[in-house]
């Protein structure tokens, strides 16, 4: 009998252990088996100790490698250091930053320009090629893993940057028993199988990719890096010649993937659940692919770094709750407070704040921070606050109602611009809509992009899907959205817009 | 229909999904790497041509090296052409 897993590298000795000749990672060129994993993670351990890498050592990776960042991933757990996995693009001064705020010992990635700029911050430099190279065995002999360095579970393992409410990013920090409970936890929700093949099109750098790690370790399932390339339109090509079952995704590539399997009726039979994170799926999206995959199970979650995971909802439990992000993760609560830090009853929207294990140590060297979003109940129990807005429903399952920054006030009502947007897109003809949030003596403005409807016949449709006191007083036609460099709806441009939009000549409209 | 008219139809398609002038486009240009094209913009940009030049894909086909450059991209769209059959 093992005893249960107590580090991260644990997860991937278990699985080497009961089934060492499955294949654990593959990529369009190269595959590992579990034992090949373990051992490649355990000698490229070797070498990062030759390199000088110690127990709570930060080691910062960024390249396009997935299966070379992965095996890195755990050599550095094994050696109780602490990993940040960086998207490949995160070059110049991102990079610059990075290097400043965690005073890594060193930086691995395939491109030598990030090796000068890790020069001139006294970072060591390694190619990831050159280690994967000495852990896979085709080079010199790699030299003997340290011994046991003492790591206990609650010492840190994982930098994960995020960016947000700050000018910069900051890193929230886990901890090996905190990130072996997020991965149970969601492991006992998703269920992935010995026999799956998990296609990850998320790269490692984003935290649901990194996890797909962790969840095919723990349930011995076959896991499949594709790269950003292949996750666009050949993405379906590649779940249909990988024989994916399990597709973990953002709603980005789930759009896509409704857009190709019309074209391609009869594909994807093997393909058994999609997975939903980082921002609502929508309802158009969701029925496509179960009228095209009618063996599809889908499982819509809401979570955030800070936590991993916060809800997720049982296999297609979006039919009879709709709009909700699902129920807790088991072991974990989800309460819902208001300005003050009082809890509401269901039903009434608040601030959802997260309690349970899952909770992260918190930001890297960011003490204000943390007291305002780590704060300790009592002076004594983590809780997180998250800063996003929703409700309880009577049942406990959660409906997201956007940031803080996406709610305002009109007329004593607390209203979510996503709410209402969601709203005004469920009105046929509308193809896009946005809201500007009141602000002075401006009520707040719905705006429509849409084909051969009228500004009032949107206004009167949504009274069938939301409370008429959210519907904007005012709703102005447009023929697009203005939107900024990171293609989201730009409200400044947007004010503009609705100030030109006050000019007699084209209110008319 | 000859590779010089699928370049153009391409750049309408960028200029298009990209929202900036896209023009001159030579055959090394790289999709991902010069045009800064994602994975998004990519479909994007065959739903552009699907509407334009009646492309249609299969996408059980479609192979990421046909993405690579606009030389790739045009014989790729040069073989669908060819193969599709006249509605």
């Amino acid at each position: 009998m093992t005893s249960p897993p107590v580090l991260l590298h644990d997860l991937l000795d278990r699985a080497a252990e009961r089934a060492p000749d499955s294949t654990a990672l593959s990529t369009t060129g190269a595959s590992l088996t579990y034992r090949e994993f373990a051992r490649a993670s355990t000698r490229m351990a070797g070498l990062l100790h030759e390199q000088g890498v110690r127990a709570g050592d930060r080691v910062v990776v960024s390249a396009a490698d997935g299966l070379g960042t992965a095996v890195l991933v755990y050599a550095v757990s094994r050696l109780g250091a602490v990993f940040s996995v960086l998207h490949e693009e995160v070059r110049g001064g991102p990079l610059e930053h990075v290097l400043r705020d965690c005073e890594p010992v060193l930086l691995v990635s395939d491109d030598t320009g990030a090796g000068r700029t890790a020069a001139d911050h006294g970072v060591a430099f390694r190619l990831l090629a050159d280690l994967l190279q000495g852990a896979l065995g085709a080079g010199p002999s790699a030299p003997a893993a340290p011994g046991n360095p003492g790591t206990l579970s609650v010492d840190p393992v994982c930098l994960i940057y995020t960016s947000g409410t700050t000018a910069l990013p900051k890193a929230v920090v886990s901890t090996h028993q905190q990130v072996l409970f997020a991965a149970s936890a969601i492991h006992a929700c998703l269920g992935y199988r010995a026999d799956d093949v998990v296609y990850c099109p998320l790269p490692l750098s984003f935290d649901y990719g990194l996890y797909q790690l962790h969840l095919a370790a723990l349930s011995g399932a076959r896991l499949h890096l594709g790269t950003a390339a292949e996750a666009g339109p050949p993405l379906l090509s590649h779940l249909e010649r990988t024989r994916a079952t399990v597709l973990p995704g953002v709603p980005s590539i789930a759009d896509r993937l409704a857009w190709l399997v019309r074209r391609s009726p009869g594909a994807l039979r093997n393909l058994r659940l999609l997975t939903n994170t980082g921002a609502a799926l929508s309802e158009g999206t969701m029925s496509a692919l179960r009228q095209a995959l009618p063996h599809l199970r889908i499982q819509v979650m809401y979570g955030l770094t800070e936590c991993k995971r916060a809800a997720i909802m049982p296999p297609d439990g979006d039919l009879e709750h709709p709009g909700s992000c699902g129920y807790p993760l088991p072991g974990t609560r989800i309460e819902v407070i208001d300005d003050e830090g009082r809890r509401l009853p269901a039903g009434e929207i608040g601030q959802i704040v997260v309690r349970g294990p899952h909770v992260m140590a918190g930001y890297w060297r960011r003490p204000e921070l943390n007291a305002e979003r780590f704060p300790r109940a009592e002076g004594l129990f983590p809780e997180l606050r998250t800063g996003d807005y929703g409700w309880l429903d009577d049942e406990g399952f959660l409906y997201f109602s956007g940031r803080r920054d996406d709610l305002y006030k009109e007329r004593g009502f607390r209203i979510s611009a996503t709410e209402v947007e969601a709203a005004a897109h469920r009105v046929e003809g509308v193809t896009s809509a946005a809201v500007l949030p009141p602000a002075g003596r401006r009520g707040a403005v719905l705006f429509v992009v849409g084909d051969g409807i009228g500004a009032d016949a949107v206004r009167e449709a949504m009274r069938q899907h939301i409370e008429p006191f959210k519907i904007p007083r005012r709703c102005v036609l447009t023929d697009a959205l203005p939107t900024n460099g990171n293609g989201k709806v730009d409200r400044k441009k947007l004010a503009a817009l609705s100030e030109s939009a006050d000019h007699p000549t084209l209110s008319a409209k | 229909m000859d590779r010089e008219a699928i370049v153009r139809a391409l750049e309408a398609a960028l200029t298009d999904v990209l929202e900036r002038p896209v023009t001159g486009l030579r055959g090394e240009v790289r999709l991902f790497d010069d045009l800064h094209l994602d994975s998004t913009t990519m479909l994007e940009m065959l739903m552009a041509l699907e509407n334009s030049i009646g492309l249609t894909v299969d996408p059980e086909e479609l192979d990421a090296d046909d993405f690579e450059s606009v030389d790739t991209f045009t014989d790729f769209v040069q073989a669908a052409l060819r193969d599709q059959v006249p509605a």
